[in-house]
């Protein structure tokens, strides 16, 4: 297990973004990424690398220099079409080892999820994921990674001292997308993949892609959730068109499942899910403790309902007090309009 | 086949809060139980084995009172369980845990498989299951949605990700991690909940599993949480919008621009 | 289909040990002597669905692997929504071998740790399986098997509640059992002009305000309540309604119950 002597950690500079590239499209989590890179080297006085692995990544590579990127190290070949975990944290460890960043930063989704963790294996890094904040310690010059624990009921500072690199993952849309700037100048580092690189213990067979937008509840950053309010099947659908708006997920109060309106998959609670999405809208729930308590994590509460005396409308960080089947197509209105 | 799951003992995450006053998480009357991601794990186990046979042993890393969780998952239906207990491993963070357990899985030999749930409720991290497959050096397939075909050198699974699923096939041995819903877990009977009382199961030390002490607990941990601390408090007031739909609607959407939430 | 459970005037609650109990024989124990007493004072034994949502044993498998007495008219299970398919057939198919002849179908609590039935498990195209859509199934699979009863509650908001309940009714319920009554309610009279059994519960526990999350508001911990003096009441008030004692002090509590059935004659 490397640790590493302070000489050694001086040896590493450098932000680095592993890029998320997939059917010819660099997800935007990585330009995410970029921006949050770009002012942690510049408090370190290094350089922002974007790690591009990919079948025709190449041509990504100058939006990934507008977007902050000093130096793009792209990897282009068509082993790489498709994400296979062990060959992507090979090529990676073994970059790693040669070129020695300091921080190296990931999108926390399925497969950076999957990525991040093995490359720290394999090269003696901490790695913290889920990070809603990164921070440089004035003091040490490490990074302070910030996350959420126990189901969003703490939050922990974590920080790598004598390892290196610090590596940390965040998840898409928690960083500001930042605005390119095409005239930046950066360079291009073309490196090559090796036959050892590639893993034969997995084969590709096909992709499904799930067309219906439908966000799981757990991973949703958007819950629109009906209560007894919404007053049966019908008006669900009002809530699933919302969704679908928005990019979320529907859920429901246990009065509303109880009524047959929804499945209980829906079901936010003590006795149904607890979430802790960016937002939640509740819509027609008068918000007993019982559905508070799968709910209370969220970042952004807004609630909808003909009462303004409702339990829910006090603990809502914005009170709506109207027909939730006038508010929700004048707000999707407005949306349509961004 | 022989498949080991991994299962963590976790508090009852929906009766965990903080203190408001020490600012710590309040620990006493919560509940301990399975991290509810491992029953699908096991649940996945145990069917591959209706099918090719061979055996399921639970594996769990904790403190003695882990037990508990290592029989609940014999009382389910697991062959035999394994508890790795040893202050040693105390405060490991998720690198140390990882080797831990794949120390642990090498000691056991003769693995083709290991199963763990997508990610701990207490920890979310998901970072253990890829860990043990770096550390093994085995292939991995995360989130693994639905398992079409199993033989004894591979199987055939669709993994989870944004824009949908991939369906791929991946050679023994290797690890996955599963997520919720791929199957329902099934409940334990009285017969199997009073036979996992007496079964004998192994409670290993570091010794045992011939780890590295460098590689374990607070040592062994890359990462060390420096502070933790309550989330941002939510703002105290409530904003009341009760005007004209239109009105509200306009103001509403106007906030979820500025938090890029739309 | 017997009725003889919805004669008897007595149904006594009794909760099986949680699967994650600290001392399961001893528990396993305690619910066999609670299960003979009350089948020996010629009550009726009702058994909860992992109430809370926390697993518990069945009532079936605790009769069967203790070897616990069942004849028609001695027992009635609950069953709610939280089963795989296959598991709900086990459930009732050994009710029916058992000789129980009674349950009561709720939606119940769910969890985590609970599956949960989907409607095309049941062969039905809804939105999802709540307790009328269970009613419609045990009618459907287990006709004739079983006198299936709905629960009632007085505390929600009562236009849903009463409509729930028509359907309920609708898909085949039999009896209706409400939630715990104190001294008297208007919605029993209501319940039984709907022409079906109606069994009241009586909440046999001095701490009333256990009651404040059934009711939906706060109930002081010093408010003064006498379980007895409630059930006598309710005997008195609904002569025609058996009775669902719930959290029933058995030490106490059962041979009390004994002398009331003597004194009443």
């Amino acid at each position: 297990m490397q640790t590493r002597t302070a000489e050694e950690r001086d040896a590493f500079h450098n932000v680095w973004v592993i890029a998320e590239h997939r059917w010819g499209e660099t997800k935007a989590v990585t330009f995410e990424l970029l921006s949050a890179a770009r002012d942690l080297a510049d408090k370190r006085g290094s350089e922002v690398w974007c790690i591009l692995l990919g079948d025709g990544v190449r041509s990504s590579a100058a939006a990934c220099i507008a977007s902050g990127a000093d130096v793009a190290v792209v990897v282009d070949a068509p082993a790489l079409s498709e994400f296979v975990d062990q060959t992507y944290a090979d090529l990676v460890s073994r970059f790693i080892a040669t070129y020695r960043p300091e921080i190296v930063l990931c999108g926390a989704t399925a497969y950076g999820r999957a990525l991040a963790p093995r490359i720290a294996v394999q090269v003696d890094a901490g790695l913290t994921a889920d990070c809603t904040s990164l921070e440089i310690d004035p003091e040490s010059g490490d990074l302070l990674q910030t996350r959420p624990a126990f189901g969003g009921n703490i939050m922990a500072t974590i920080r790598a001292a004598t390892h290196r690199p610090q590596m940390a993952t965040v998840r898409p849309r928690v960083l500001d997308l930042p605005t390119p700037d095409p005239g930046r100048s950066g360079r291009i580092v073309e490196e090559q993949i090796e036959p050892d690189d590639v893993t034969e213990n997995v084969r590709i067979i096909r992709t499904i892609r799930d067309n219906t937008g439908t966000v799981p509840l757990a991973d949703a950053r958007f819950i629109i959730a009906g209560g007894r309010g919404v007053q049966g099947k019908e008006g669900f659908e009002l809530l699933k068109s919302f969704a679908e708006t928005v990019g979320g997920a529907v859920a429901a109060s246990r009065a509303a499942v109880d009524a047959g309106w929804i499945d209980y998959a829906h079901q936010i609670g003590q006795t149904g899910q607890t979430v802790q999405p960016r937002v939640y809208v509740a819509c027609g729930v008068s918000g007993q403790i019982q559905h508070l308590v799968g709910m209370q994590s969220a970042n952004l509460i807004i609630a909808i309902n003909r009462d303004r005396h409702a339990p829910i409308m006090q603990f809502a960080d914005y009170a709506i007090v109207g027909d939730l089947f006038e508010i929700l197509p004048a707000m999707m209105d407005e949306i349509r309009q961004l | 086949m022989r498949i080991v799951v991994c299962v963590k003992q976790v508090p009852a995450i929906n009766e965990v809060s903080i203190d408001p006053e020490t600012k710590r998480l309040k620990r006493e009357g919560v509940e301990s139980v399975m991290n509810p991601f491992d029953l699908y794990a096991l649940e996945v186990a145990l069917r591959m084995r209706e099918q090719v046979g061979g055996s399921v042993i639970a594996l769990s890393m904790g403190p003695k009172q882990a037990m508990r969780t290592v029989r609940e998952a014999i009382a389910v239906g697991a062959d035999s369980g394994v508890l790795l207990s040893d202050r040693a491993v105390a405060g490991s963070d998720t690198w140390a845990t990882s080797y831990a357990i794949a120390s642990t899985v090498r000691h056991l030999g003769n693995v083709d498989l290991v199963i763990c749930g997508k990610q701990a409720v207490d920890g979310d991290t998901a970072q253990v299951g890829p860990g043990i497959a770096a550390h093994l050096r085995w292939p991995q397939v995360t989130y693994v949605s639905h398992v079409s075909a199993v033989s004894n050198t591979a199987l055939t699974l669709a993994r989870m990700h944004e824009e949908g699923s991939t369906v791929l096939e991946v050679t023994l041995p290797a690890v996955l991690t599963v997520v919720k819903g791929i199957n329902q877990p099934r409940v334990p009977t009285l017969v199997s909940v009073l036979a996992s009382r007496g079964a004998d199961v192994p409670v290993l030390s570091a010794a045992d599993i011939g780890a590295d002490p460098e590689r374990l607990g607070l040592n062994g941990s890359p990462t060390r949480v420096v502070k933790t601390g309550p989330p941002p408090p939510r703002a105290a007031d409530t904003v009341i919008l009760d005007g004209p739909a239109r009105d509200a609607a306009r103001r509403i959407v106007h906030e979820l621009r500025m938090q890029s939430l739309v | 289909m017997s009725t003889q459970v919805l004669e008897k005037q007595f149904h006594v609650e009794i909760l099986s040990p949680r699967q994650k109990a600290e001392n399961l024989e001893a528990d396993l124990e305690r619910f066999a002597t609670r299960y003979t007493q009350a089948i020996a004072g010629g009550d009726v034994v009702c058994i909860p669905d992992n109430p809370l949502g926390k697993l518990a044993f069945q009532g079936t498998e605790l009769i069967r692997e203790l070897g616990l007495p069942a004849a028609p008219g001695q027992v009635s299970v609950h069953i709610n929504t939280f089963h795989t398919k296959q598991n709900l057939d086990e459930v009732l198919g050994e009710a029916v071998d058992l000789g129980i002849d009674n349950v009561l179908v709720i939606s119940g609590d769910g969890s985590e740790r609970l599956p949960k039935l989907r409607a095309q498990d049941l062969g039905m195209d809804a939105a999802g399986v709540t307790s009328v859509e269970l009613v419609q199934y045990v009618h459907r699979e287990y006709a004739g098997a079983f006198s299936v009863g709905v629960a009632f509650n007085p505390y929600e908001p009562q236009e849903h509640e009463w409509e729930k309940l028509q359907r309920k009714v609708d898909a085949g319920a039999d009896f209706i059992t409400t939630q715990p009554i104190i001294g008297r309610h208007e919605c029993i009279g209501r319940l039984q002009a709907l022409g079906l059994p109606v069994v009241v519960e009586a909440w046999m526990s001095k701490k009333l305000h256990l009651l404040s999350d059934c009711v939906g508001y706060k109930i002081s911990e010093d408010t003064p309540y006498d379980p007895w003096e409630n059930l006598i009441a309710l005997r008195n008030a609904y002569p025609e309604c058996s009775v669902y004692l719930a959290l029933l002090g058995f030490k106490t509590q059962l041979p009390q119950l004994a002398q009331l059935k003597e004194d009443m004659g």
